[in-house]
């Protein structure tokens, strides 16, 4: 398990981070979403010891992560970069070999995943020869060559065709499956919402909303939900006599309901009937591009 | 350690196998053996035309006939009467005769300080000689074999030595080595850390392996990079030194060779971090330069002086104090070692400072490195890498 803990950083008179806290279980694909400059990438940078830490701890299945532990995790920085003057094959088994690997371990590895990602061909040119999209695969190779223990990837999406997409998700899913715990940013909410079991909204430097994507999109803390009801012959304000109601709005044509936690949706599903036809009756669940504008939000009215 | 010699391995392969390398190997080879060739073309006694001779009193009869010889010999010569033979071989010491001629005019001792020059010795010669034959002597064969007789001595402060003109030339061989490895392989670290931060690889290489460990690897493959063209010049260098003809026995040539190494070795750690720690201030390919130049001006200025006094000046006092000060040292001590006659404690005095020096260099730069390599963008200022975090 990755446990990021109170985890703080300051740049001079610049909060960039403060008391960032959540955890990753094995196993588990965590998305980490926020607006540019939220600190998703310095906490990331934390996590590999590239930056330190003013405060907090980052441990790895409960000890304090170190040098040593550390290269058992695959990393994908926001800035792309490999040695635009060394053969795809080569780079990948010195980055293999940098992570402990045996030279001959190195090999196989480095054969492996650019069989994996189609870059196989590609092996013996070097990386500033290929297209964006294939250096972005060798990115992605890099991160995975020391057959990592942990992923931790920054926008790894960002740039890749959809071919690669899928074949990234995959990759992330199967390392999720074989017991790994996955991080990674993204501001493809769409991706985030279809691949993680978990998000973490970052904002301001602080993590402002966490969990599974149907608990958040199931409605804020009260247990409030939103229902749309489409009866063309309701009156205004039909709803409001129902109990658990506690606010209506008309948008397009339809009537936005908020119903207190616990709240019969079939008594208002019977109001509506009773004014007439109804051709729509639905929850209304947030996606998670909502949370986030709501989450990031909060920012313009502090 | 293993991570240090994969860095320093990769850095070593990237290099050697490029095609700079051997091209940058055969241009100096071709500079170094056309220079020798221009060097050896000339004249190494420097004859300047202009004879400064003193004369002691006892001697003092020969000056006409030293100034009919010079007249004839189309040179000039300044005849400086002394008070003694002493004072003489005193204005020789300081250089400031040529020679000092003392004792009987027809056979009159002549002091130098190494050798007697050719045109100076022609013309005391050809005086000698004339004095001879002015003396009108009775007997024939008496005055033949007065003039026979009459001869200058030479006698040499100290001797030239056979190997001097090899020493001469392995020193400043060696200096010039030095220079080029330092400022070639010196900048190609700082070459290589921009290139890192350019392409933004340097983020991912540190988040497996340490700062300091990413600068020595460096700094080690780079220099055994230099090392090895260094050896092959060498050895190429010797070779063409030895069908020549030029190598001569007891010239400490491989002392020579061991204290190139060893300066090489020192001077490179020294300017090769320098250097490295100035690549991390800048994110591009085009700023480094900018931010090398004063250290290379520092280097050029001790090569150009050293190199300039090894051959005019080898046992002057500006050549001493180069020599001892740290940053000049590993380019000038082993010019002088090769020279041969550097007291002792002169090398070990220059060996300590340029050690402690260098492990200045090496805890101050590497803390600018550490700070400065993730930092991209702006040129990073002298007090944000040694005051940030």
């Amino acid at each position: 398990m990755l446990e990021i803990d109170g985890v703080s950083k300051r740049y001079g008179a610049v909060r960039a981070l403060h008391d960032m806290t959540f955890s990753v279980q094995p196993g588990e694909l965590f998305g980490f979403v926020g607006a540019n400059g939220a600190g998703k990438t310095t906490t990331m940078r934390i996590v590999l010891g590239v930056l330190a830490a003013d405060a907090g701890e980052v441990r790895l299945d409960g000890r304090p992560i170190d040098a040593a532990r550390r290269r058992r995790i695959g990393y994908m920085p926001e800035e792309r970069g490999l040695y635009p003057k060394m053969a795809v094959g080569e780079q990948l088994r010195y980055l293999a070999e940098l992570h402990g690997l045996g030279a001959a371990d190195a090999k196989a590895s480095a054969q492996r995943w650019t069989e994996r990602l189609g870059i196989a061909d590609r092996a013996g040119e070097e990386v500033q020869k290929l297209s964006l999209g294939n250096q972005q695969r060798v990115q992605l190779a890099a991160a995975l060559v020391h057959e990592p223990d942990v992923l931790v990837l920054d926008e790894p999406f960002s740039g890749l065709d959809p071919v690669a997409v899928d074949v990234m998700s995959a990759v992330l899913r199967e390392r999720c499956d074989a017991g790994a715990p996955v991080v990674f940013s993204s501001h493809q909410l769409d991706l985030v919402e279809r691949l993680c079991d978990r998000v973490g909204i970052v904002r301001d430097g602080t993590l402002v909303a966490r969990g599974r994507v149907d608990e958040l999109r199931a409605g804020d803390a009260s247990g409030a939900s939103t229902v749309v009801v489409h009866a063309p012959d309701a009156v205004a304000g039909w709803a409001d006599a129902v109990p658990g109601v506690t606010a209506s709005r008309v948008e397009h044509g339809r009537t936005v309901v908020t119903l207190d936690a616990g709240a019969d949706d079939q008594a208002l599903l019977r109001a509506a009937l009773a004014t007439g036809p109804v051709h729509e009756f639905t929850h209304r669940r947030p996606s998670l591009t909502e949370l986030f504008r709501e989450a990031v939000g909060e920012r313009a009215a502090a | 350690m293993r991570t240090v010699l994969l860095i320093t391995r990769r850095e070593f392969l990237a290099r050697v196998r490029g095609r700079a390398f051997v091209v940058s190997t055969a241009v100096i080879l071709l500079i170094l053996v056309g220079y020798s060739l221009f060097v050896s073309s000339i004249d190494p006694g420097g004859d300047s035309g202009t004879s400064t001779i003193a004369v002691a009193p006892e001697t003092e009869a020969i000056t006409p006939s030293l100034r009919l010889a010079a007249d004839d010999q189309g040179r000039i010569v300044r005849v400086l009467p002394v008070a003694d033979a002493a004072a003489g071989r005193a204005l020789v010491a300081t250089g400031d005769a040529d020679a000092a001629l003392s004792g009987p005019p027809t056979r009159p001792r002549v002091d130098v300080d190494r050798s007697l020059g050719s045109g100076t010795g022609s013309v005391v010669t050809v005086a000698t000689t004339l004095l001879a034959q002015q003396q009108l002597l009775p007997d024939p064969a008496a005055g033949d074999a007065a003039v026979a007789a009459a001869e200058p001595v030479v006698v040499a402060a100290r001797p030239d030595d056979p190997a001097q003109g090899l020493r001469i030339g392995l020193g400043a061989f060696g200096a010039f080595l030095l220079f080029f490895s330092i400022q070639t392989y010196g900048a190609m670290v700082a070459q290589g850390v921009v290139e890192e931060k350019a392409s933004r690889v340097v983020e991912l290489v540190l988040a497996t392996v340490r700062p300091w460990q990413l600068l020595l690897g460096k700094v080690l493959g780079l220099g055994a990079v230099g090392l090895l063209q260094l050896v092959v010049l060498t050895g190429a260098g010797l070779a063409v030194a030895g069908t020549a003809g030029l190598l001569v026995a007891g010239a400490g040539i491989t002392g020579t060779l061991v204290s190139v190494l060893v300066w090489y070795l020192l001077g490179f750690t020294l300017y090769a971090t320098v250097y490295a720690a100035l690549g991390s201030l800048v994110s591009r390919q085009e700023d480094t330069q900018s931010v090398l130049t004063p250290v290379s001006i520092v280097v050029l200025i001790g090569f150009i002086a050293g190199f300039n006094l090894v051959l005019s000046a080898p046992t002057s006092t500006a050549l001493t104090v180069l020599s001892l000060i740290p940053p000049w040292t590993p380019l000038v001590m082993p010019a002088r070692i090769a020279l041969g006659g550097v007291p002792v404690w002169q090398v070990a005095l220059a060996f300590v400072l340029t050690a402690a020096f260098t492990a200045l260099v090496l805890w101050l730069g590497g803390r600018i490195y550490a700070r400065s390599v993730l930092r991209t963008g702006a040129r990073v200022s002298w007090r944000e890498a040694l005051t940030g975090r």
